[in-house]
């Protein structure tokens, strides 16, 4: 958490971020943005796929079935190097993957991405160095 | 002689004033037979030929009408005496002349004569008696018959062909009967009227020499063949002679008859003889009261007498035991019944004593008329089959024995799937009854959800003679539970590659299976685990590097070199501990995959694998080198980790003394590839030969070189999931070569 805020803060993005502790709690945040007209839809949400309560995979199934955030951004962001992991986010309409890496200046490397999504057309595969 | 004559006579006896002793001389002296009546027909006088030809001794003044014993007309009935002719005559009436008669001497023969019978009167025209003169005429009859009608009913009423042939062929004359057998109306419709046309191909030329032959004046007699115009074939025998016509040419006149049913029968006897002599079994006949009528070769054989002993002898003296001498009345009954034996199985004694096993078959033989004449009788010697049969049953006893010895259940069933037999393991398992064989339905402790399969495989099984392999669960009764067993048949064949028999077991397999199914669950949860473990087991230790770093980075004021020396340690067996779950989470993964169905180009394997040990080739300066390599149906991922680690270890197991050189090589070798990656590094010590394939065997320190002793884990797990090998050949020193096998 302190390190995504820290690689969006570095990139001088100006954002307004909400936190979801767990699956649960983001979906419930979904449900809370369709129910309250005054809740605008997030621009990007950042998923991890491993998450307590709720899977990352669950959470974005709900999400893109929502009134209002369906067509929402979303970026993977996981520990997770398997293809299948990879494969089953896309499939499920993930805009980007980046895999936590375990050097601080790679991890850094996040915040550009974000800052592409959001300016640019989504990228299919926005990808970390192995 | 005329009428004229004879009235002349009558006037002269007794008109003219002649003496009667003259007349009666004249009329002793007459060559034909005469008598005289009276008015009354009484006789009165007759002359020495009249006895000569009636074959008697007329009664003067007793016999009436006439002399002769029995008179018939000429179609054969009976004339009474009173109504011949001179009876007629004397009594008024009208006598026609010319009339021809029969008479029949007291011996029996009997003679064609024609009467000429005048009326004597007196002056007032009163008749005062008769005289009568038979005419015999028998030879003119005879001969006549003999010329004309006689011949013509002969040769119309025989059966055979008579034919009348010129020199060329010319048919002359042929009577029905002949006409029939070539199958024409009559001589005309034969082509061109020429005999040769109808005699067949082959024989035609030899007809035409016997032909000859005959029309130049010899006999003969010839056997051939005609195809009649109907197209249908005769067999002919003709006796010939020549013929001298009036104008002076002689033809050929033959009686020819058709023997073709004879050769027939002649043939299928020949045949019938031939097949007695040939068949394997005796053949006998006798009569109603054993007599041994026929003995064929076959019976000399089996019994050992000639057919000139046998003969004439009765079946009960020469073949039958004394033990058994029963049973010839017995079977003489049955067939005087008109009954069969069919397939009687007794003992018969030879000519030496020796006794022989034999099965008989004895039918009625019966005349044309329908009655039973006596029997034939075959013999078949059994003595062989016997043995076999006992030899089967001591074989069939031994096979129980031995089923009965197997821990599995045993049975056998026929070629249509039936089942015929089960050991006693059955009867133990089941407690079925071993006398009521009906009881024993598998079906009935079969699992209900294995009854469809397992019908359906031994089905297929007999239906296609391919073995039987299926596996199912039999109600166990003494645990109450079920167990699980494999059925296993397989087919015996005969000589003719015919099913006759199928030979099956049922094996216990149930402690098996539990073990295999507790196996795979427990393989299932360690994968599981691993998987997680190693997911969950990044995040904590990216956090624990991470942090580390970014304290070296932003707090190096404050700590000490201590401190920071720590720092180092902590960051260094966070990266190790890193890939040792890296490595493991590939371990875990290795199996995981379903192969693609398509070809995978191990050559472009190989070139992506270069790419990514970049970097390690580059320092090692390792030169690597390859044979050609062959596309195989395996993941490409996989392939690419068998390259990777052994290519990876042996530029990190390199010599220090030379820079690694290392060959890969694939061989075609019956189903499979085998890959070889051979290296000049250090080698491996024997004794480590098999262990440095297990998880976590390592053979170094990791400060002698790094690693998590997973690489090779790694590739004996891929092997296996390809049912291929993985080994290792190495001399200390000199380097080592890396085998496996994959699938063609």
């Amino acid at each position: 958490m302190f390190l995504i805020q820290e690689a969006i803060e570095v990139s001088e993005v100006q954002l307004t971020v909400h936190v979801a502790k767990d699956g649960e709690q983001a979906v419930q945040f979904f449900d809370r943005v369709d129910g309250d007209s005054d809740m605008p839809c997030p621009a990007l949400v950042i998923l991890d796929i491993n998450l307590p309560k709720k899977q990352g995979g669950d959470v974005l199934k709900h999400m893109r079935q929502s009134r209002k955030c369906s067509g929402a951004l979303v970026l993977v962001v996981s520990t997770s190097d398997s293809a299948q992991d990879r494969e089953r986010m896309a499939k499920l309409g993930a805009d980007g993957y980046f895999r936590k890496p375990s050097a601080y200046d790679e991890f850094m490397k996040l915040g550009e991405i974000v800052k592409k999504l959001l300016n640019g057309p989504p990228l299919k595969e926005i990808d970390s160095p192995r | 002689m005329t009428r004229n004559h004879a009235k002349a006579l009558a006037a002269l006896s007794a008109g003219a004033n002649l003496p009667q002793i003259v007349f009666a001389e004249i009329m002793e002296t007459l060559p034909a037979a005469m008598y005289m009546t009276d008015a009354q027909g009484r006789l009165t006088y007759f002359n020495r030929a009249a006895a000569k030809l009636s074959g008697r001794t007329p009664e003067i003044g007793t016999d009436r009408w006439c002399v002769t014993w029995k008179l018939f007309l000429p179609d054969g009935t009976p004339l009474p005496h009173d109504q011949c002719p001179m009876a007629v005559a004397l009594k008024g009436g009208d006598v026609p002349t010319g009339i021809e008669y029969i008479a029949e001497r007291p011996d029996g023969t009997r003679f064609w004569f024609t009467p000429y019978p005048a009326v004597l009167r007196d002056a007032e025209g009163q008749i005062i008696g008769g005289v009568n003169l038979l005419i015999d005429i028998t030879d003119r009859k005879n001969a006549k018959l003999q010329i004309d009608e006689q011949f013509r009913a002969i040769i119309e009423t025989t059966p055979e062909c008579v034919k009348i042939v010129a020199r060329d062929g010319t048919l002359l004359f042929m009577n029905p009967p002949g006409l029939a057998m070539v199958g024409a109306s009559c001589a005309d419709t034969v082509t061109d009227k020429n005999i040769y046309n109808v005699i067949a191909p082959e024989d035609r030329e030899r007809f035409r020499e016997f032909n000859e032959t005959i029309c130049g004046g010899k006999k003969g007699s010839l056997q051939f063949e005609i195809v009649g115009l109907n197209g249908e074939r005769h067999h002919m025998e003709t006796h010939a002679a020549p013929l001298r016509l009036t104008d002076g040419t002689t033809v050929h006149l033959a009686v020819t008859h058709d023997v073709t049913e004879r050769k027939r029968a002649e043939r299928a006897s020949l045949l019938l003889n031939a097949i007695v002599d040939s068949s394997e079994d005796a053949i006998i006949s006798k009569d109603l009261d054993g007599v041994i009528t026929s003995w064929n070769k076959s019976a000399e054989r089996l019994f050992g007498y000639t057919a000139g002993e046998a003969l004439g002898k009765t079946v009960a003296d020469l073949l039958i035991p004394e033990d058994r001498q029963d049973e010839e009345p017995n079977i003489l009954a049955r067939l005087r019944n008109g009954e069969r034996v069919d397939h009687f199985e007794t003992v018969r004694r030879r000519k030496d004593g020796s006794l022989i096993d034999i099965s008989l078959t004895i039918s009625p033989v019966k005349n044309l008329e329908g009655v039973i004449i006596g029997a034939s009788k075959i013999a078949r010697d059994i003595t062989e089959s016997k043995r076999i049969q006992a030899r089967l049953l001591e074989s069939e006893a031994r096979f129980r024995q031995l089923a009965d010895t197997m821990p599995q259940i045993v049975w056998t069933a026929r070629p249509d799937g039936r089942v015929d037999y089960y050991n006693e393991r059955w009867y133990e398992f089941t407690g079925f009854s071993r006398v009521a064989f009906e009881e024993s339905n598998p079906e009935s402790i079969l699992h209900p959800d294995d009854i469809e399969e397992t019908r359906r495989s031994w089905y297929t099984a007999v239906r296609s003679g391919e073995p039987y392999n299926v596996e199912h669960r039999f109600r166990d009764r003494r645990e109450n539970r079920w167990r699980w067993f494999v059925g296993r048949a397989i087919p015996v064949r005969d000589a003719a590659n015919n099913v006759v028999k199928w030979f099956g077991t049922c094996t216990d397999i149930d402690e098996q299976k539990r073990v295999e199914d507790q196996l795979r669950r427990a393989n299932r949860d360690l994968e599981q685990f691993a998987f997680s473990a190693s997911h969950d087991l990044q995040e904590p230790l990216r956090s624990v590097k991470i942090y580390s770093e970014l304290l070296a980075k932003r707090h190096s004021d404050k700590l000490d070199s201590d401190a920071l020396t720590f720092l180092t340690f902590l960051r260094n067996g966070a990266t190790r501990m890193e890939t040792l779950v890296c490595d493991l989470l590939s371990y875990t993964q290795a199996t995981t995959f379903d192969g693609p169905d398509e070809l995978v180009d191990a050559r472009e394997v190989l070139k992506t694998t270069l790419e990514n040990l970049r970097g390690a080739i580059e320092d090692s300066s390792a030169e690597i080198t390859a044979d050609p390599l062959p596309s195989l149906p395996v993941a490409r991922t996989h392939l690419q980790q068998l390259f990777q680690n052994l290519i990876g270890n042996a530029i990190k197991y390199r010599s220090p003394e030379r820079p690694p050189a290392i060959h890969l090589r694939a061989e075609r070798q019956n189903e499979y590839w085998i890959f070889s990656v051979t290296d000049n590094g250090i080698g491996i010590d024997p004794e480590y030969k098999e262990k440095i394939f297990g998880l976590f065997k390592r053979l170094h320190s990791s400060d002698e070189y790094s690693g998590t002793g997973i690489g090779l884990a790694i590739c004996q797990r891929i092997v296996d999931r390809y049912q291929g090998r993985i080994w290792v050949e190495s001399e200390l020193g000199r380097g080592s070569t890396f085998r496996f096998t994959l699938p063609l």
